[in-house]
């Protein structure tokens, strides 16, 4: 039986552009293996889950379906509270992009935590999000809100190339938000304007305990980006990321405090942990009192 | 277990390089420092559980790929945290450290954590100083399987198949029948896991260099037969 807080939730299970290219989309969320179908004539969705569904046995439409920021979002439940907002989507001058959907053989809260982690960027993303020897991680804060998003704000890194336009380096800002046990977007600091932010968004696609697919999302403000070259280079950053990912041991993310070493600059990811833990969250986790 | 087993030959070990292998189930980071000291680890860096192997061997320190981590030849020990480059990491902040040693022409391990209460098994058994360690070869299949194919004789030289004895689980030996001047091979399994084996060999009795070549493949030759028949009863 899995847990409520993600059998009831949306997830995100196809980019739209992709499933209209092929017309079927055969995929698995949660264990469960899905068909996705897309009718030319009609434009409609429909998903129905593929025979093998070991809860019954049989193949049953999947009623809980939408569209939403170029992707297809199912719920195998009942959903029990709406699809993640960002207000950012809606100012009319933004560029919303779907960067790209990547499979990576790791849990998928694995994959976020990754996201939200900084001290890795001068080694993984080195000459990009983050330089040797600017390897300092200075304090910064890490709240939950009383919506119940994990919040961490006060993080700032040096990039060499902060975004796909840069090639200047320079001190970048940002804000992390854990909306779901699945799903972390984060806001940084635009280089021409200062007050306003862009946006990238990972809805993680839990396929097992030990699988995920990571479905991008870019909300760039428009000074000079373009979605073929935000496309890029999101896929550059993730394709240096999954060999990391996947050469993780256990596969599930660990949620004991004693489980894996952690030190200051991993308040983010140790708080995390704990926050997926008092959520009751088990699918791709190894709980705390195992 | 308390034994010591084979899981690389020497030369395997070269400059700045990381072997990955495995001893019953166990990953293991085995790596060689500039000075010749040699490391057998958990392949697990322990802060974020990624994999040593593909970290960097400095010459000093094992660094790891994902947060730059580093890691002392020896104790293990983590001697450098670049998100805090100011502060001296905490003394139990190391992978799990294994016994390691250099014997024959193979590098030894024993699962006996380095630290433990136990005290480390007995040292394996000799080995000729003028030994010619033949190639190892990974098989899908247990120890005890390949144990069995050996048993029922094994060709040590073109034209002779020689009987095969079995002095513990993991090692056997050829020998020519008594009389017959000719060498002996020792093999050693090192078990993977539960369902595949590492064969490791040594052949002792001198072996003039100009034959040395010729005989090496004659043995790669058996080996790969060996798997072959091995693998064949999955």
């Amino acid at each position: 039986m899995i847990e409520s807080v993600l059998w009831d939730d949306w997830h995100v299970v196809a980019e739209l552009a992709e499933l209209q290219r092929r017309g079927v989309w055969h995929t698995r969320l949660l264990g469960v293996a899905l068909i996705v179908q897309w009718d030319p004539e009609s434009g409609l969705i429909r998903a129905r889950r593929a025979a093998e569904d070991p809860r019954s046995g049989s193949a049953r439409a999947v009623e809980a379906l939408e569209v939403r920021y170029g992707f297809v979002w199912v719920s195998l439940g009942r959903p029990t509270r709406p699809i993640v907002e960002f207000a950012e989507c809606h100012e009319p001058d933004r560029l919303l992009a779907t960067a790209g959907s990547v499979g990576v053989a790791v849990s998928g809260l694995r994959a976020v935590e990754n996201f939200l982690d900084l001290s890795h960027l001068a080694f993984v993303h080195e000459g990009y999000l983050g330089e040797q020897p600017h390897t300092e991680i200075a304090p910064y804060a890490v709240e939950t809100l009383a919506d119940g998003t994990l919040r961490a704000t006060g993080c700032r890194v040096y990039q060499p190339k902060p975004s796909p336009v840069e090639s200047a380096g320079f001190d970048v800002d940002y804000i992390y938000a854990v909306l779901r046990p699945y799903i972390v977007v984060l806001f940084k600091a635009n280089p021409v304007e200062q007050s306003r932010k862009d946006m990238i968004a990972l809805f993680v696609q839990p396929v097992t305990e030990e699988s995920c697919v990571a479905h991008i999302l870019t909300c760039y403000l428009p000074h000079e980006i373009h979605p073929p070259t935000v496309r890029r280079f999101q896929q550059f950053i993730f394709g240096q990321d999954r060999p990391i990912l996947e050469n993780q041991t256990p596969k599930r993310l660990p949620l004991g405090a004693r489980a894996e070493a952690s030190v200051r600059a991993d308040l983010s990811s140790a708080s995390y942990r704990r926050w997926l833990d008092a959520a009751g969250v088990r699918f791709g986790a190894i709980a705390a009192s195992a | 277990m308390k034994r010591w087993f084979p899981v690389a030959r020497r030369e395997e070990l070269s400059p700045r390089h990381v072997v990955h292998t495995q001893l019953l189930s166990q990953e293991l980071a085995v790596w060689r420092d500039d000075a010749g000291g040699i490391n057998a680890w958990e392949n697990r860096c322990p802060h974020r559980g990624v994999r040593l192997s593909i970290g960097t061997n400095t010459g000093s320190e094992l660094q790891c790929r994902y947060h730059g981590w580093r890691f002392a030849s020896g104790s293990g020990r983590c001697s450098f945290i670049p998100a805090h480059p100011t502060q001296k990491p905490a003394s139990t902040l190391r992978p799990q450290v294994y016994p390691v040693l250099e014997h024959g022409g193979h590098v030894w391990v024993a699962l006996q954590p380095v630290g433990a209460d136990a005290a480390e098994p007995p040292p394996p058994p000799p080995q000729p100083a003028d030994g010619l360690s033949l190639r190892s070869l990974y098989v899908r299949a247990p120890a005890a399987r390949i144990a069995a194919a050996l048993l029922r004789g094994y060709r040590l030289v073109a034209d002779q198949v020689a009987p095969v004895e079995q002095i513990d689980e993991f090692s056997l030996r050829a020998t020519l029948t008594a009389g017959t001047r000719g060498p002996a091979l020792q093999f050693w399994l090192q078990p993977m896991s539960a369902s595949a084996t590492t064969i490791h060999g040594c052949l002792d009795g001198t072996i003039g260099p100009a034959e040395r070549l010729a005989v090496l493949r004659h043995h790669n030759t058996q080996f790969t037969l060996l798997r072959e028949e091995s693998e064949r009863f999955g």
